[in-house]
């Protein structure tokens, strides 16, 4: 239990549409441990996004605790959760998501504004990380220089910049072609060979058996 | 932070040129009419102070009243009274004034006559064209001898010279008097201007011109050393004891000018304050882009977000952005208004006096408006639900 790095003890995230009530997560109960290489997999509307978005500490659940890295989120404020946003989880988007007029060494220092570190520490960190990823070279360049693997990589620089206990992708691949795509996939399984833990929400059956483990979303609950 | 949400500003105004230029308009045209009437009115009041000293700011005139004038108060004697009286008087010159028309051959003109001591020209520094004043011996053997405004001059002897002339002076008979000066030509906005005025030797005012022995007015010289609001002031205390408020008046270019600096700054603040109204407008503008500009970002603050933004870094960088536009509008108004003062005051050929307290005003009032207008759309930013703005497309 001391190795848990995410636990979610019976969380339901509920949504007012108009009269109805979606049980968009109902009743989940997960575990993960430190280093484990995780796909949360399902069809749409299975509640795989809501609980990316909870585990990620971007919402908060309707009823049940979520504890990220042995803490409690339960009754954080919106600064506690940004501060856990920032130095625990590192999120890598189907969209990528990257700053358009920022260069991609601005957008992987981006987090660390946020963590306070100090202006020679952000760029040299920041080098650091795009060296992992392989585009120390390209660290001058605008996302829209960049080609869609590339701009992914940038964006996985950004999510491991500030070193967080987890790394949460969701359909990291979605907007690549299948080459592309594996060559991401190769990179996280990189990573998470490293020690990271890696979370990766997808509705795709191969990539998902790629991973170590998977759990299955539908209809809001896990699937045996 | 500072640094880097400074430069996110300038990001975003790179980003919307146009826009950015068009919403600072409403903030330069506000600074530059706050700071363009500001400026202009310390000149005016600069330059009309400027043109009362060159009428004499250290000089009053007392006028009795007509009652008074048998009084025996304001007879020839007071001016010694008035002097031990009242700490700060110099010189008392006593003036009796009349309208007459003057004529030199055809030319007839209309002119104030003054009878006044020989010693008026020297302690007025009257400035001569042509001659000097007359002197002691022609007031004491009544001589009729005359010294001319540059006006009067002008008209009876257009481009000769008068001294050593002939002119008649018409009361209820003419009189010939010979020409000893003329004067020199003299701006003087809110001072007694002497180039419709001729001067004879008092004495032969009060014998030969009009029989008189009261006096029709004094002119008062500040001592040297003395404000001449304050002696005048001890003056006007000193004769409503005497004869009451009534019983004389009394006239002060020193307290004219005052009185027009108040005006005038009391006119360009109320200017000021209508400027300052657009200013608001302008800031208006700026809340107008903010909105649009969070609107526009709300993918980039739903992203901010996610990387550990709390809402207050998101508020603070909006504001910073407001601020900074303000702050370039203030900057640019500034510059905008201090140009335009300098094109006023040339074409009205007054001296620039740049009213550095309209900067300091005008920068904290962008500053404010930075603030006040920037909040809404910043807080707006700040509560923007993270997973809505990062599926904002």
């Amino acid at each position: 239990m001391a190795d848990s790095v995410i636990r979610l003890e019976d969380v339901s995230r509920y949504y007012l549409m108009g009269e109805f009530v979606v049980k968009a997560l109902d009743g989940v109960s997960v575990d993960i441990t430190r280093g484990e290489f995780t796909a949360i997999m399902g069809p749409s509307g299975s509640g795989k996004s809501t609980m990316m978005n909870l585990i990620g500490c971007l919402d908060t659940p309707t009823s049940g605790y979520i504890d990220i890295d042995g803490e409690n989120t339960a009754g954080l404020n919106e600064a506690e959760l940004a501060y856990i946003r920032n130095r625990k989880v590192g999120f890598i988007f189907q969209q990528f998501n990257l700053l358009g007029k920022l260069s991609a060494l601005d957008n992987v220092i981006t987090p660390l504004l946020y963590a306070g570190v100090s202006v020679r520490e952000r760029k040299s960190r920041a080098i650091h990380a795009l060296e992992r990823v392989g585009l120390a070279d390209r660290m001058d360049h605008r996302p829209n220089e960049l080609s869609g693997g590339q701009k992914q990589r940038v964006a996985i620089a950004r999510a491991l910049v500030n070193n967080p206990t987890i790394l949460l992708a969701d359909e990291p691949t979605g907007a690549l072609d299948s080459r592309t795509g594996g060559q991401i996939m190769e990179l996280f399984e990189e990573l998470n060979s490293e020690g990271r833990t890696v979370v990766l929400v997808t509705h795709d059956r191969d990539l998902g058996m790629r991973c170590h483990r998977q759990i299955h979303l539908r209809d809001g609950k896990v699937e045996a | 932070m500072l640094i880097e949400n400074i430069k996110l500003a300038f990001n975003a105004m790179r980003g919307s040129k146009m826009r950015t230029v068009l919403s600072l308009l409403g903030i330069v045209i506000g600074v530059a009419s706050v700071v363009a009437i500001l400026t202009i009115g310390d000149s005016a009041s600069k330059s009309i102070t400027d043109s009362i000293a060159v009428g004499g700011l250290d000089m009053v005139t007392i006028f009795p009243s007509s009652g008074q004038r048998s009084s025996g108060i304001f007879d020839e004697a007071f001016g010694d009274m008035l002097r031990s009286d009242v700490d700060g008087v110099g010189a008392v010159l006593p003036q009796n004034s009349s309208n007459a028309r003057i004529r030199n051959g055809k030319e007839s003109v209309s002119a104030s006559v003054s009878g006044v001591l020989s010693t008026y020209g020297s302690t007025l520094n009257l400035e001569y064209a042509e001659g000097e004043f007359f002197s002691a011996i022609d007031n004491i053997n009544r001589r009729q001898v005359v010294v001319l405004g540059s006006g009067i001059a002008a008209d009876l002897f257009p481009g000769q010279e008068a001294v050593g002339q002939y002119v008649s002076l018409f009361r209820t008979q003419a009189k010939s008097y010979l020409v000893v000066g003329v004067l020199e030509s003299k701006d003087a906005t809110f001072s007694l201007s002497y180039d419709r005025t001729v001067f004879i030797p008092y004495n032969t005012y009060s014998q030969r011109f009009i029989r008189t022995t009261s006096v029709g007015s004094y002119v008062v010289k500040i001592a040297e050393g003395y404000e001449t609001i304050e002696v005048s002031d001890r003056i006007t205390e000193y004769l409503d004891n005497i004869v009451g408020t009534d019983g004389y008046s009394i006239f002060s270019p020193a307290s004219l000018a005052e009185m027009a600096e108040q005006i005038t700054s009391t006119f360009s603040s109320f200017l000021a304050l209508i400027a300052a109204i657009s200013l608001l407008v302008g800031g208006i503008g700026i809340m107008n882009i903010m909105l649009v500009s969070v609107a526009e970002r709300t993918k980039e603050i739903g992203v901010r977000k996610a990387l550990g933004a709390s809402p207050n870094v998101i508020r603070g960088q909006f504001l910073v952005e407001a601020l900074t536009l303000t702050l370039l509008g203030g900057v640019l108004g500034i510059g905008l208004g201090s140009l335009l003062s300098l094109v006023v005051t040339n074409m009205l050929d007054w001296s620039l006096h740049l009213s550095y307290a309209s900067f300091i005003l005008a920068m904290g009032f962008s500053m404010f408006v930075g603030i006040f207008f920037g909040w809404y759309p910043a807080m707006k930013a700040s509560r923007l639900d993270p997973i809505e703005a990062l599926n904002y497309e």
